[in-house]
């Protein structure tokens, strides 16, 4: 298993320098500059001054090298526009996205999971039906629409809940408090993201409830709840874990559109900004970042695999 | 100069009423304990130089970073400030300022002549620095120290506006401070950390992403502070301010989107401001084009913008209709009687049809078999994209047709502003009060600077000349109304309106100026809190 | 059902055996076949309307802004005075065919790269599934977001990439299938009497990947649309004058305060379309899929 996730780990390695690479070079192709220098009011002496300053006068291999020998010492540069080091940047937005991750993901599962066992074991009834049509809404609806409307509805006329940010300005940390906050954007995000929980939990589900053993046990008499939570649910771990992996990846991204909703400044707001901006260290920092999350939950989701199912083993 | 003297018994009497009404508020109404929140849109740089310090800098820097001068609240003019008084030499090439011998910086160092001069002289108008909005001291040829409290600015061209332009985000750096360092405007410890400043309240905390905390400078030459202390909370998103300032979680929103007031409006705590700026929203015809080097075109074009419908749909009327680039916030100076290109299609279409524009396929105009069409980059930022397409249907209205793209902002920037590779485009320019437009319509400005239309006339560089050399409030006005003037008939800009910069602040807070944001922050030692 | 075309020709009455059992299935999708109405509908609706609904998407009248519903304007009018119905109109053809052709970008790519890995392996499959690994690991959204920046929004370039982010997801399944099925016996059998690469791949692979591809496609249609919308959104998708549902709802979200039903008017089309299109693609897959 060690070897096996060494390897995995250079692998991930390797695809984090083609992200790199495939981001830098992309990223150089776009027409503009960094907002510090291309900007209404910055004359054209200004921005020549600026852009040596940024070493953005190089040429881009030598831009990304230089960039690359720093990022393998831990240097992920400095952020053109703000001035900041790239890795404090990442640090900090990192906590709010990881924040509201986690809220979700939480979320997610837990509806997930409960409903798509509360499908299976009314296979073809209404329950099921129900569920059913409850999960191809989260599909459809634009998770950012539902938002907005959201917005509308708890913040604007009713006053319910906070519209937008993550926390009280001028309070320190109180859970209440960001709990409060967090209940409309982690709520949406899980509505859409629950459903490929549902599906997979489901049919997890009932793909065991119909094997041998089950029959087995249930022609020894065992109650049905009893099969369920005994047998059956340790055996439909493996397909939800892997699914939860991929929730967790989309979340650690793909809350983009959620963060500016909710005003949330998370690694997606500033990975829009940045891209905006064109801050270069910035955009290849997020993105590595984003990346390297990502590696890992698939790695940590496979080891997982081999702890909920003892037959699969890494060599 | 001494027309910035009052009378003796006069300033006297005005002071002993000012300290009376402060003595009076400080009595029964403020809370000395009181913290008000700010809110910013991104991480501050709290250096008024250093590149990339814009909008969400600026206020921060201001209540900061002291200048020579700042504006009055009454009309805008320069009064003293960390100057007491300025004077020009006859021919305007120079200017002296005597400076207050009674400043420290919040570190406890004395300020003196050294720190202007090496603000200027070793930041501003050094250019391997490239230092935010130096190009407006283009004129200053150097500063020189005449004494401990004294600077003189040797310029290379008269330039009228320079106290002006000195009270206009120009902060004076503390040389004891910044003067070894390798790069002054990129000292992280300085920028996003400690500044040390002369301003009423000094920084006491910056934690980056999340606030900037200050609080009261013991060190502060002018009148004790009557806050606790004042935090900036960094919120990216408008809406979100809007919403906390709703829930009674900031004090003060600036710069908000009037279509965001129905909110707003019918909270009883919370005031809204509206102030006006020296800002003005066009569009450039770009003269390189010849269709448009006929003065008739241009007014043809402007006559068939309804601009009054302009504002009311894209600012719910929150703004002015502009006669030139000088808005009427400088009431001295701001010529109103000049053409005023009102809505009119029929005459628009007369015009064209003068310049030789007539009738052909599909209503649009054609000249020697070409169409009249124009191709007109737009970006998706603030009012561009709904101003322009609006325009478009008035154009089209008179048989123009505008082939509209919409561009990313920054690709926009590049495009238009840089490469002017454009034939007609919306845009502004915010300037600071003074009423020298030179960056933005002379001939040295076209191709290179920020005269985006490339417009050229020689009759129009000599005004703005005049200008520039006039020294007394008759000459200026003079020179100024003239340029007005022609500037109204020859259109190198089709104005289009002055916005209004709102801002809401709750209604407990006081003491702040009304006239505009800068002033309001160049003065925060008179904020209070009421009871 | 599951190797319709894969086997050697069957006989008459067996093949109508199994055309009966096919509609069959289909009765028992009474979702799915209101999903195909309701998108055929929605289809004739942006297709047909806005040629009969007289006014113009595009035509501003900033005198009339912001009008709640009439019997002349069936919807409003926008912050600009457009009438908002004609704008759903012509934003709908704008957003049903950015999914429809990303969707099929996507599923291009995706099946060639798919099919070249699983058919061919050795250094071609390592080659391209690492790269489908890539991709993976770069969330889409990440990916579109910086090439959009880069190369601009026009309206092919939004298609192009929002199709392109679709590929790794149909690559696997389709990568998997022809591993499998090369594998097979008939394949082997046919290529030892001399058929050709291509002839095998689409004489008998590819109708074995094509149930499979058929419900990813529609589903991916809806994926497609949220994307543009999301893209739209945060100001990166079609921009205007060219309308599209994703573009009204970034518009309309500054008049939250003044006016938020411009807001839901969007949203509501969009969403009812993605839901069209996964009811179609579930019941989809129960009729066609064998396994489910």
């Amino acid at each position: 298993m060690a070897s096996y996730t060494v390897n995995r780990l250079l692998q991930g390695v390797l695809v984090l320098f083609l992200i790199s690479l495939v981001t830098f070079f992309l990223i150089d192709l776009a027409p503009g500059g960094p907002s510090s220098l291309v900007n209404m009011e910055s004359t054209a002496a200004e921005r020549e001054a600026r852009l040596k300053q940024y070493g953005l006068d190089r040429p881009a291999p030598v831009r990304y090298v230089s960039w690359l020998l720093g990022a393998v010492r831990g240097d992920l540069g400095t952020s053109i526009n703000q001035g900041l080091p790239v890795a404090r940047l990442l640090a900090q937005r990192m906590g709010v996205t990881l924040q509201l991750a986690t809220y979700a993901l939480l979320l997610t599962t837990l509806f997930g999971v409960v409903l798509g066992v509360v499908a299976a074991m009314h296979h073809n009834r209404w329950p099921d039906h129900a569920v059913s049509i409850l999960s191809t809404i989260g599909m459809s609806v634009p998770n950012f629409w539902l938002g907005i409307v959201a917005i509308i509805l708890f913040a604007v006329t009713l006053g319910w809940l906070p519209a937008a940010g993550s926390g009280t300005v001028g309070r320190g940390f109180d859970l209440l408090d960001r709990l409060r906050h967090a209940v409309l954007p982690a709520g949406v995000l899980a509505f859409s993201l629950m459903p490929n929980v549902v599906r997979v939990t489901r049919s997890a589900l009932l793909e065991v409830l119909a094997s041998d053993f089950v029959r087995t046990a249930r022609a020894k008499g065992l109650r049905q709840r009893g099969i369920v939570w005994k047998h059956t649910f340790k055996n439909a771990l493996v397909p939800v874990i892997s699914i939860l992996g991929l929730v967790t990846t989309v979340l650690l991204s793909g809350s983009v559109v959620i963060e500016s909703v909710f005003g949330w400044a998370g690694l997606g707001r500033l990975a829009i900004d940045a891209a905006s901006g064109r801050d270069y260290p910035v955009i290849l920092g997020v993105t590595v970042l984003v990346g390297a999350l990502t590696v890992l939950v698939n790695l940590l989701v496979d080891l997982l695999y081999a702890v909920a199912d003892p037959r699969i083993r890494y060599g | 100069m001494s027309k910035h003297r009052f009378p003796r018994p006069f300033l006297t009497l005005l002071l002993a009423a000012a300290l009376a009404l402060f003595a009076a508020a400080s009595a029964q109404d403020h809370d000395p304990n009181a913290v008000i929140n700010l809110a910013t849109n991104a991480d501050p740089t709290m250096n008024p130089w250093a590149p990339g310090a814009v909008i969400e800098s600026n206020l921060i820097n201001t209540i900061l970073f002291e200048q020579l001068t700042r504006y009055s609240p009454t009309d805008l003019s320069p009064s003293p400030a960390l100057a007491e008084r300025w004077e020009a030499s006859e021919d305007a090439l120079a200017w002296t300022f005597y400076l207050r011998d009674d400043v420290l910086w919040s570190d406890g160092d004395p300020f003196d002549a050294d720190d202007v001069a090496f603000t200027f002289n070793d930041v501003v108008k050094n250019p391997e620095l490239g230092a935010q909005s130096a190009n407006q001291f283009a004129a200053v040829e150097r500063v020189e120290v005449v004494d401990q409290y004294t600077v003189r600015f040797v310029l290379n061209t008269p330039f009228s506006a320079l106290p002006y332009y000195l009270a206009s985000y120009a902060g004076i750096l503390p040389a004891h401070v910044l003067s070894d360092a390798e790069n002054p405007l990129t000292v992280a410890s300085f920028n996003k950390q400690q500044p040390v400043s002369t301003g009423p309240y000094k920084v006491a905390e910056y934690v980056s992403g999340s606030h900037v905390r200050m609080v009261p400078n013991e060190n502060y030459y002018g009148s004790a502070p009557k806050l606790a202390g004042i935090v900036f909370r960094i919120i990216p998103d408008t809406n979100t301010q809007v919403a906390q300032l709703l829930a009674g979680q900031l004090d003060l929103v600036g710069r908000l989107n009037p279509t965001a007031l129905a909110g707003v409006e019918r909270n009883p705590a919370l005031d809204v401001m509206r102030q006006s700026q020296n800002i003005f929203y066009f569009v450039a015809l770009n003269m390189d084009d010849e269709r448009f080097q006929d003065v008739r075109v241009r007014q043809a074009l402007l006559t068939a913008i309804d601009r009054q419908a302009l504002i009311d749909a894209l600012v719910q009327g929150y703004g002015q209709v502009a006669t030139g680039p000088i808005a009427p916030l400088l009431a001295a100076l701001h010529n109103p009687d000049v053409e005023q290109h009102a809505y009119d299609p029929e005459r628009a279409k007369a015009l064209l049809a003068e310049a030789g524009w007539t009738p052909g396929a599909d209503g649009v105009l054609q000249k020697d078999g070409q169409p009249f069409v124009i191709d007109m980059p737009t970006a998706s930022y603030a009012e561009l994209t709904p101003a322009s397409l609006l325009i478009q249907q008035f154009w089209a209205d008179v048989g123009v047709k505008a082939e509209l793209t919409t561009i990313e902002w920054n690709a926009y920037i590049q495009q238009v502003i840089l490469e002017r590779d454009y034939e007609a485009s919306v845009a502004w320019w915010s300037m600071p009060p003074t009423p020298d437009v030179t960056p933005y319509v002379s001939c040295s400005a076209a191709h290179t600077g920020n005269n985006i239309p490339n417009y050229c006339n020689e009759e129009l560089d000599e005004l703005l000349a005049a200008g520039r050399r006039a020294l007394t409030a008759e000459e200026q006005q003079d020179a100024y109304y003239a340029l007005q003037e022609l500037l109204a008939v020859e259109l190198p800009y089709l104005y289009l309106w002055h916005p209004d910069i709102i801002s809401v602040k709750r209604n407990t807070l006081q003491g702040m100026p009304e006239i505009n944001a800068a002033t309001a922050f160049q003065h925060s030692e008179e904020w209070y809190v009421a009871r | 059902m599951a190797d319709l075309a894969a086997t050697p020709p069957v006989t008459a009455p067996v093949a109508r055996r199994r055309r009966s059992r096919f509609w069959r299935k289909v009765r028992r999708q009474p979702l799915g076949i209101a999903a195909l109405v309701g998108i055929v509908l929605l289809a004739l609706m942006v297709t047909v309307g806005p040629e009969l609904y007289p006014h113009s998407p595009s035509r501003t009248a900033p005198l009339h802004t912001l009008k709640p519903p009439t019997t002349e304007h069936w919807l409003g009018t926008d912050e600009l005075g457009r009438d908002v119905f004609a704008r759903i109109l012509a934003g709908g053809r704008v957003s049903l065919a950015v999914g429809l052709v990303s969707m099929l970008v996507g599923l291009l790519i995706g099946s060639l790269a798919g099919a070249a890995a699983g058919y061919f392996g050795g250094l071609t499959e390592s080659v391209i599934m690492r790269l489908v690994d890539v991709f993976m690991a770069i969330p889409a959204f990440f990916l579109i977001l910086v090439i959009v920046t880069s190369f601009g929004n026009h309206p092919l370039m939004v298609i192009l990439t929002v199709g392109f982010s679709f590929w790794p997801q149909m690559a696997r399944p389709v990568y998997a299938e022809f591993k499998k099925f090369r594998q097979s016996e008939f394949v082997e059998a046919s290529q030892a009497l001399g058929g050709g690469h291509l002839r095998v791949m689409l004489k008998h692979i590819f109708p074995q990947v094509l149930p499979q591809a058929i419900v990813l496609a529609t589903l991916g249609v809806g994926w497609a649309i949220l994307s543009e919308a999301g893209l739209s959104y945060l100001g990166l998708g079609i921009q205007p004058p060219l309308a599209s549902w994703g573009n009204m709802l970034q518009n309309a979200q500054a008049y939250l305060w003044l006016n938020p039903m411009l807001a839901i008017y969007p949203g509501v089309f969009i969403a009812v379309t993605v839901l069209l299109f996964n009811l179609l693609g579930n019941s989809l897959r129960d009729v066609l899929d064998p396994r489910g």
